[in-house]
């Protein structure tokens, strides 16, 4: 077990920067989850973690050990593959036992290890079938096989379970945070899809164009982006953003939109008040925070239903507010249809507004 | 996944196009086995027997052809005077030498290609295979030169250098394609997994084999089949059946019982081949050509 360092990490390919900067701090035993659409870098980071790329600037330190310039073969690491890559050509356990195999361990420890890991993962009855007849999620096992049978220092997976089917993938992500927990072994887990990384990881790194834009817990990402990217990327269905102004009135300051205008809490506005008034914002809240309403309240906005999608437990109201669009989730015993009038409210507690140019959060 | 079956419908044009087919087909048939059969027949035949033709417009007479007793003479002259023995292990051991320097260094190299970027990449490929462009014939005479000097000329050594010149490029090639196809992150899990490159190279073998199996059989039938450089650069010690064939006409005597023999001699050894890695060498060649 170890725990990893990423300081100031480049990576170029040609001319293009694909990591730009990265500092991370993983904790031995930690499992850390680098959470990115495709091309953000997060691949990069992890082969260069994995020694597969060259590490263009920067230093990595797996505990003491500054690895830059060793072989993956050196690094005591473990990898498995968005494709799994199987050796089709050999057994199950012959997949499993060949990093073994290549470290000349004695057979009969190769046979305790690949059989105990087997069943670990209840594969234990495929050792002698060929990859080739195996599904996708019995391929994955194997390809976690031959990972954990190494007990290395650390685990590297690169979206591991990203080809299985929904319900299968859903089951792998709770088998996998059991696995890593029951190991204790420090793994970087990369992933783009938001829900792996908010349901297994201790941390979350969120990256988008080489550069790590938050690295907290799920809570945090989740609850506290930092700026608008990772607000609009986090979360299912997207948050909803409106453009904004912030206009003082008296003690309060208002949100003011083309058609409406709500005011801030105390506590929020104290924050704005600090780091002077900007005045075009962005207020973005998330579409389970805002509740639907057939009747006018207090603070209530005017919006008009465009359609409903009924998703059996909850159900997804499309509205406009005057040219934007806000989604809104919410139970499936509303009812309207389109072109109808409703009124939005927001949960102010949990909205956030973000700054137009810069798009930094300022709550 | 789609059918693989064509669907058709029959229709009086397909019909008579079906018949076209089968009749193309059999004209080429007798067109390519006709000349074999001629030469398997008439190496069992005496000379006087091989020419007894029958009267032009005499369809009959063609029973001829079959009336004669066997003879194995041919082939015991082959074999006990003029030493086609020794020719047949030259063209073995020059054709398989060739076959197997080419792969085991064109695999080498091609991996290499395959697996890493460098300036100039495209140039370095482009420059190995026009080597393969010039004709035989234009690089024969600065070959011969270079070979005399080293007194390569007329020694199995030569003859499989000249050989593998010609093969290696093409090798590098094909090779290359196969490579390419093999998914990177099956080497990159070895070197994971505790493999150096040269491990994880010998590792992902197993993957391409059937692409290097069938160029292999390539490369054999380039060597076996080539009378030039075996002529020229193997003229002297080691003569291969082709060259030695040849030799078998003479001013004075063409032995023509003689020729046929040798010609079934040098024919049936690769047929056999053919047949036994038939199967092999189609998967094997089009390995690149789809990607799974």
């Amino acid at each position: 077990m170890a725990s990893v360092s990423i300081k100031n990490v480049w990576k170029y390919y040609g001319e293009t920067a694909a990591v730009k900067d990265l500092n991370l701090e993983v904790q031995n035993g930690e499992f850390l989850c680098v959470l990115g659409p495709s091309g953000c870098g997060k691949s990069s980071s992890l082969r260069m973690l994995a020694g597969l790329e060259h590490i263009s600037a920067g230093d990595i330190h797996f505990g003491d050990r500054r690895v830059n310039e060793l072989p993956p073969k050196d690094r005591d690491i473990a990898m498995v593959f968005e494709n799994y890559a199987l050796y089709p050509h050999k057994t199950v356990f012959d997949n499993i036992g060949n990093a073994l195999k290549l470290r000349k361990v004695d057979p009969t420890t190769i046979q305790q290890k690949v059989e105990r890991a087997a069943e670990m993962l209840e594969i234990k009855h495929l050792l002698q079938r060929k990859p080739m007849e195996l599904s996708g999620g019995q391929k994955q096992r194997v390809a976690i096989g031959r990972a954990i049978v190494r007990e290395p220092e650390l685990f590297l997976f690169d979206e591991p379970i990203a080809h299985l089917d929904a319900k299968l993938r859903a089951h792998m992500r709770g088998e996998l945070k059991i696995l890593q927990r029951k190991l204790g072994t420090t793994m970087v887990y990369v992933t783009h899809d938001q829900m792996e990384a908010l349901s297994m990881a201790d941390r979350v790194a969120v990256m988008h164009e080489g550069v790590l834009q938050q690295y907290g817990t799920p809570q945090e990402i989740y609850h506290k982006p930092v700026n608008a990217w990772v607000a609009g990327f986090v979360g299912e269905p997207p948050m909803n953003f409106l453009d904004c102004e912030l206009v003082q009135e008296g003690d309060a300051i208002q949100v003011k939109h083309s058609t409406f205008s709500v005011s801030l809490l105390p506590e929020q506005a104290s924050i704005i008040n600090s780091a002077k008034l900007e005045r075009k914002v962005q207020l973005a809240i998330r579409p389970d925070e805002i509740h639907i309403n057939g009747k006018q309240s207090a603070e209530s906005i005017k919006a008009e239903v465009k359609i409903t999608e009924p998703l059996g437990g909850d159900m997804l109201v499309d509205t406009t507010v005057g040219k934007e669009k806000v989604l809104v989730k919410t139970k499936p015993d509303f009812t309207a249809s389109m072109g109808e009038e409703c009124f939005l409210s927001f949960d102010k507690q949990r909205w956030h507004v973000f700054s137009s140019e810069t798009g930094l959060a300022f709550f | 996944m789609a059918s693989s079956d064509i669907v058709q419908y029959q229709t009086p044009l397909r019909k008579i196009g079906n018949i076209l087919i089968g009749l193309f087909l059999a004209i080429y048939l007798v067109w390519t086995l006709l000349t074999f059969l001629m030469m398997f027949v008439s190496s069992l035949k005496d000379l006087l027997e091989a020419f007894k033709l029958p009267a032009v417009g005499d369809w009959a007479g063609v029973t001829m052809f079959f009336d004669f007793t066997p003879t194995l003479r041919h082939y015991e002259n082959l074999f006990l005077d003029k030493n086609f023995g020794t020719y047949m292990m030259n063209s073995i051991i020059s054709a398989g030498g060739s076959a197997i320097i080419s792969v085991v260094l064109g695999s080498m190299c091609a991996y290499a290609l395959s697996r890493t970027e460098f300036r100039g990449k495209k140039d370095l490929l482009f420059w190995i295979i026009s080597t393969r462009m010039a004709p035989v014939v234009a690089v024969m005479v600065p070959l011969y030169a270079i070979f005399r000097n080293f007194e390569l000329v007329g020694t199995l050594p030569g003859l499989i250098l000249a050989y593998t010149t010609f093969n290696l490029p093409f090798a590098i090639w094909i090779l290359k394609g196969f490579f390419d196809n093999v998914p990177y992150s099956i080497e990159e899990a070895q070197m994971c997994d505790g493999a150096n490159r040269f491990e994880a190279f010998v590792s992902i073998l197993p993957l391409v084999a059937p692409g290097i199996g069938a160029f292999l059989i390539l490369c054999v039938l380039f060597g076996w089949n080539d009378f030039l450089f075996a002529s020229i650069i193997g003229s002297g010690g080691a003569k291969t059946l082709p060259v030695a064939t040849k030799e078998l006409v003479q001013p004075q005597n063409i032995q023509w019982g003689s020729i046929m023999a040798a010609g079934v001699v040098t024919t049936l050894p690769m047929m056999f081949l053919g047949l036994l890695v038939r199967r092999y060498l189609v998967t094997g060649l089009t390995m690149g050509a789809v990607r799974e």
